[in-house]
């Protein structure tokens, strides 16, 4: 009996790990990371332009349908979302659809989370799924 | 007769510097820079990477036209190419037309520059055209 739960809780932790990424495939190789900040930064003022770093793989505008190209998210004081459906936009997930490759932002006093997702023409991550590390940045209080 | 010689070359000037660009507008505020290395940086290793900075335009790979964006081309050795016609693709221009925002280069030993140059769908710079700053590396 207990080994039954043990393998259904495996197997229910296995199928959503499979099921969980976009059709757009992703070279093995690419990777998304952060120029700046580095983990750990202080930004006085808040106010920071953020960079975004690729490497094997290449930038598009959101809607374009192009192998081995996305668009950048950055995910601010948030965790992943699922990777088989479109990344939310809000607050915490700012898209750069338009293919830039760093995004200003304006961070209130406080320590904050910081993650890039890379997704490709309909903001759906690609299979498999290319995010950076999480990093954290604080914000002196003035 | 010497200032007449003047106007003309300052007249050519003008009228050249009107006629040089591509059909695709350029954001007003656009800017375009190398992030590293920097200018003068002295580089211990013949190969190293080279990341491409853009900010209030975006990158779209080549072939792909919306307005806004462009492609990243690295002028390695070389001055600005015509701003009027597709940029050229040999060992000193090199085009990133996957949309690539970084690279990795190999340069001899020596004094060396580099500049970027953003170009449209077909490879053209945009009108202005959008250029970083020409930097001076040395390789040691």
């Amino acid at each position: 009996m207990n080994r039954h739960i043990i393998v259904a809780t495996l197997l229910a932790a296995l199928i959503p790990g499979l099921a969980a990424a976009g059709d757009s495939p992703s070279p093995d190789n690419a990777k998304v990371y952060f120029i700046w900040p580095k983990d750990g930064t202080t930004i006085k003022g808040g106010k920071a332009w953020v960079r975004f770093g690729l490497r094997n793989m290449g930038v598009a505008p959101a809607g374009i349908d192009k192998k081995f190209t996305g668009h950048h998210h950055l995910i601010i004081d948030g965790d992943l979302p699922p990777f088989d459906e479109e990344i939310p936009a809000d607050k915490h997930h700012v898209h750069y659809g338009k293919g830039y490759s760093e995004g200003r932002v304006v961070l209130p006093p406080g320590t904050h989370t910081l993650q890039l997702l890379f997704a490709d023409q309909n903001h759906v991550p690609h299979d498999p799924p290319v995010f950076s590390k999480k990093i954290t940045v604080y914000v002196p209080a003035n | 007769m010497k200032i007449l010689t003047i106007s003309i070359a300052l007249a050519a000037l003008v009228v050249g510097g009107a006629a040089v660009a591509g059909d695709s507008p350029a954001a007003k505020n656009a800017y375009l820079y190398i992030g590293w290395p920097n200018n003068g940086e002295v580089i211990r290793k013949n190969n190293f990477r080279v990341w491409f900075g853009m900010r209030k335009m975006g990158v779209a790979p080549a072939g792909v036209e919306k307005p806004m964006t462009g492609h990243h081309h690295l002028i390695i050795d070389a001055p600005l190419p015509p701003m009027d016609e597709e940029i050229p693709s040999d060992k000193n221009h090199v085009h990133f037309g996957k949309g690539q925002t970084e690279t990795r280069i190999t340069l001899p030993s020596g004094t060396h520059t580099l500049q970027l140059l953003l170009g449209d769908h077909n490879h053209v710079p945009h009108n202005p055209p959008v250029m970083s700053q020409k930097i001076t590396v040395t390789v040691k």
